[in-house]
């Protein structure tokens, strides 16, 4: 491990690395970060990103938009939609013929831990089969073309960014945040990932050590020796800091997915007829992810206005966390615009 | 959760309640006090995808619901760039609709203005005649959708584009059946659980379901590898792989493992094969067919491993006890007849039915295996290549055998040294690419397509072996094999000096003949009727003792298999032998994981129950 992760700074300190410019960026203690790198986070010092130009924590009454003013002139405040500062006109995802799915019906029935499992377990297989997927779409904007070109390269992304208001960085191991294109970032995205979901010690494999979830009622002796857990998926073998690492997975991969639909959704993704697939495996994941607390309301900020239309439009089920957290007025508001409401 | 704080930024400054859910409900339901379940929600058309509102949908539509764009449309600011152009792309369903809307009467809702939203709701007739009013928000449009061009990138890109379709549905299926699956098992332990009230049972039905069900997610996550078992023993060898009885290192459990090598399975273009014989076995739940645990693959191998069945194969039998009488021949046709019968209602032809591929469990009775994976039928659809067989000259060459040609060899007993000769070189040839051609019926090669029945062909020369001892068109070599079957008619012969019953040599006649005569035909009941079967109980067939029950020492014992004619040197190790060959330069240049490309995806296979039952 410890190698691999000197490799990368090496690597990052021999790129243009300039710390980013404190206005754009601003890391505040408090923020997504600082739980990220809680105490117990292995290498996360060394490499865990920040979430930058987004001030999730404390925000500005009225944002400043980083927009040109827009014909909007009765004022944004008129419009479910204005808080989100988006771009004019409306990127093609938020427009709900482009937001629909592959699958039908309850997405829930995939995301819902069957009762005896033990949470560390079904966690642990979520994260697995999320990552699987997301890299499905990663590798078709990341393989290199025999020209040496990738789809996404530092070129067409400089950053790692999701839209004019977001961009991410990489933490290096002087926990200075570093601008990278975004190629890059997910070249170490995936590499942390599967650093850690390849360790037995983090993801353990042997079955026999899996265990039950407790129940009050049906599973006494068990709470009897083992107190109810303290974290989760002690009982199965997973190791105290796991919760936190499978949050800085999620919250990596939703980056990236951020970053695939600001920056992608067109090119290549649309062309390649591939929105629905891309659609049902990020509905997918984010109702999974909110479900087992895995992705905090406040990181999702990027693609909120397409959750909003997917709560709206019932893709969401009303029972959900993700449709919970949603404006489903934002929401109405994008059908309405496609004519659909 | 933490819907405080952050959020707000969200809310539009209209509330400061601290849970979404309220915020949307309570303010919601004061400022539009007509309820949803009154509000007659077919006037919203569904969208031009299809979906029906939800009931929030509606409720929350309500406010703005009519607010459509058809409303602004005649006022549109730029007629040509937003909507029209959306609408072009939206298939919206011709221009008769935003009509109708207005029709319908403008919206009380038009404007989404929650931020002040107390003045807005009373008297929605005053807006009825309303002239339609700029819309503020004409700025509001979505980008306009381009055509679809995936021809701009590059191969590499088009062809991740199918993996990753592929993928992304294959996930979507598998996962639902799963979660379908799972629940089904939750209700079963649910019913356990209310059967009992004894508590420590209660708890272990609890703890056990739970177990099972983690391990297999555990499984589900977990890459498989070949490393994780133990080789006991090569018990086959073939063109295209091997099959080793191996011993899972973690739980000592003991399997048959397939494994085939990629390159030659994507040389000899049997993808298609392997793909058949995956989808078959992880469908199926017959005890007629062979069962597959799951299926994995590395750089070099795909791996099917599926449950060892100590009693070796039929063929091996054939080969030892050269005839059956005809007892033993009809216990073994009829559990035949039922195996494929049981494949045929899985809705795959086996094309490939021989001795082979006929196993015997523990019990001494059959299974099948080997669905699509056939030695040596590579190109199964391509009448060409049977084409060239059948007229040009033997591709094979006739090194150590007799090598004397004879054209149309009578197989009678004056000739039993040449049958020995073919019964040495049975196995030989069941391993080599070219396989035995002689249980296949003359419709496939013969490209005027073939159906169910052409099973029923091989079931007839395999009765034939088994009453006479060697296959009705056996030949000096396939190519001679070929032009006999094809010739059926003139070359299908029953030696004088073997007396058959008159009823087994009418089965085997009913079914070695043209594909309209042939017995089946109009299913297995057909055959089943025959008069060869008088007194056979299908049903019970599969529980009765079988003629001859394999002797085994332990679960590893491998006595019915050739294991001393078979090459022990496994491929792996050949493999990586001539890897290191060529060079270490090649050996690590793999980029992604091997379940990635494209070929091989969809191969692997994880099921609960065949693992966790």
């Amino acid at each position: 491990m410890s190698n691999l992760f000197s490799g990368i700074n090496a690597r990052l300190r021999g790129a243009s690395s300039k710390p980013s410019p404190n206005s754009k960026s601003p890391i505040s203690p408090t923020s997504e970060d600082g739980k990220l790198n809680s105490p117990g986070g292995l290498s996360q010092r060394s490499l865990s990103s920040s979430n930058l130009s987004s001030p999730s924590s404390k925000l500005p009454p009225v944002p400043a938009s980083p927009l040109p003013p827009t014909a909007n002139m009765t004022g944004s405040i008129d419009d479910e939609l204005a808080a989100y500062h988006l771009p004019k006109p409306l990127p093609l995802w938020l427009n709900p013929a482009y937001a629909k799915q592959i699958v039908k019906g309850n997405f829930m029935t995939l995301s819902r831990r069957p009762k005896a499992v033990e949470q560390g377990e079904w966690v642990a297989c979520q994260v697995v089969e999320h990552y699987r997927n997301l890299w499905n779409f990663v590798s078709i904007v990341y393989q290199k073309e025999e020209n040496g070109q990738s789809i996404c390269n530092p070129t067409t992304c400089p950053r790692m960014s999701a839209g004019g208001n977001h961009s991410y960085t990489w933490l290096n191991n002087r926990f200075e945040p570093i601008e990278l294109p975004a190629y890059e970032y997910m070249t170490l995205m995936q590499r942390w990932i599967s650093g850690k979901v390849d360790d037995e010690k983090v993801f353990p494999t042997n079955p026999a050590g899996v265990s039950f979830s407790q129940h009050q009622q049906l599973t006494p002796s068990a709470i009897a020796t083992d107190g109810f857990d303290e974290y989760i998926g002690k009982r199965s073998g997973f190791p105290k800091e796991f919760s936190t690492i499978c949050k800085t997975i999620f919250t990596q991969m939703f980056r990236v997915y951020a970053h695939l639909y600001w920056a992608h959704f067109v090119e290549p993704f649309y062309h390649l007829n591939l929105e629905k697939q891309l659609n049902s495996c990020f509905s997918h994941f984010v109702l999974a992810g909110m479900e087992m607390a895995m992705l905090t309301p406040q990181e999702l900020e990027p693609m909120q206005p397409l959750l909003d239309l997917w709560a709206a439009n019932g893709t969401f089920p009303p029972d959900s966390k993700a449709y919970e957290s949603a404006n489903l007025k934002a929401g109405n508001r994008l059908l309405q615009l496609a004519g659909m409401a | 959760m933490d819907n405080q704080g952050n959020r707000l930024y969200l809310n539009f400054g209209n509330n400061n309640n601290n849970n979404n859910t309220d915020r949307l409900a309570a303010s919601d339901r004061t400022q539009y006090p007509t309820t949803p379940s009154t509000f007659p929600q077919p006037v919203f058309p569904t969208g031009p995808s299809g979906q029906a509102p939800t009931p929030q949908q509606a409720q929350q539509g309500y406010p703005q619901g009519y607010a459509s764009n058809n409303y602004y449309n005649p006022n549109h600011n730029d007629p040509n760039a937003g909507l029209a152009h959306q609408f072009a792309h939206q298939n919206l369903g011709g221009a008769g609709r935003p009509q109708n809307y207005s029709a319908r009467g403008p919206s009380p809702g038009q404007r989404p203005r929650t931020a002040n939203s107390q003045g807005q709701q009373p008297g929605y007739g005053s807006y009825l005649n309303a002239p339609p009013m700029p819309s503020q928000n004409s700025g509001l449009e979505f980008a306009p959708a381009p055509e679809r061009n995936p021809d701009k990138y590059g191969p590499n890109a088009n062809n991740n584009q199918k993996k990753c379709s592929q993928l992304a549905s294959d996930f979507f299926k598998d996962s639902v059946k799963r979660a379908r699956e799972r629940n089904q098992r939750q209700s079963e332990m649910e019913q356990k659980l209310n059967e009992t009230t004894d508590p420590r049972r209660r708890e272990s039905i609890w703890a056990t379901g739970g177990r099972k069900e983690g391990q297999y997610l555990r499984f589900l996550r977990t890459k498989d590898k070949p490393e994780n078992y133990n080789t006991i023993k090569i018990i086959g060898k073939g063109a295209f792989g091997e099959v080793k009885l191996v011993q899972k290192k973690s739980d000592g459990k003991v399997y048959a493992m397939k494994s085939l090598i990629k390159t030659e399975m994507f040389k000899k273009d049997q993808l298609a094969h392997v793909r058949a014989e995956r989808d078959i076995l992880a469908e199926s739940d017959s005890p007629w067919v062979v069962k597959l645990y799951t299926t994995f693959q590395d750089a070099n191998f795909l791996y099917m491993l599926m449950e060892f069945l100590p009693g070796g194969d039929l063929m091996t039998m054939l080969i030892k006890y050269e005839i059956f009488s005809e007892d033993i021949t009809r216990f073994y046709i009829a559990e035949i007849v039922l195996a494929i019968e049981a494949v045929h209602k899985l809705g795959f032809i086996h094309r490939d039915i021989k001795p082979d591929n006929i196993l015997l469990d523990r019990g001494g009775h059959v299974k099948l295996t080997d669905f699509g994976l056939s030695t040596g039928f590579h190109k199964l659809h391509d009448n060409n290549y049977y084409a060239q067989l059948l007229t040009g000259k033997s591709n094979k060459p006739r090194d150590n055998r007799n090598s004397i040609a004879i054209d149309q060899i009578n197989l009678t007993v004056s000739n039993r040294s040449q049958i020995n000769d073919w019964r040495r070189s049975r196995r030989l040839m069941a391993y080599s690419t070219v396989g035995t051609p002689d249980y296949i019926a003359p419709e496939i090669f013969t490209g005027n397509g073939y159906s169910f029945d052409c099973d029923w062909w091989s079931l007839g020369t395999i009765m034939f072996e088994c009453l006479v001892g060697w296959p009705p068109f056996c030949a000096e070599d396939s190519h001679d094999t070929y032009r006999k079957i094809v010739n059926w008619r003139q070359s299908l012969y029953f030696p004088d000096d073997i007396q058959l019953k008159p009823d087994a040599e009418n089965l085997i006649r009913s079914l070695i003949c043209n594909t309209e005569n042939r017995l089946g035909r109009g299913g297995s009941d057909e055959i089943k009727r025959h008069p060869f079967f008088y007194g056979v109980e299908f049903e019970s067939l599969r529980r009765i003792r079988a003629p001859f029950e394999p002797r085994l020492t332990s679960n590893i014992d491998t006595t019915y298999f050739p294991t001393d004619e078979i090459d022990q040197t496994d491929n792996a190790t050949l493999i990586k032998a001539a890897q290191a060959a060529r060079g270490a330069a090649a050996s690590q240049q793999q980029e992604e994981s091997p379940e990635m490309s494209l070929p091989f995806i969809g191969y692997t296979f994880k099921r609960f129950d065949n693992n966790f039952r």
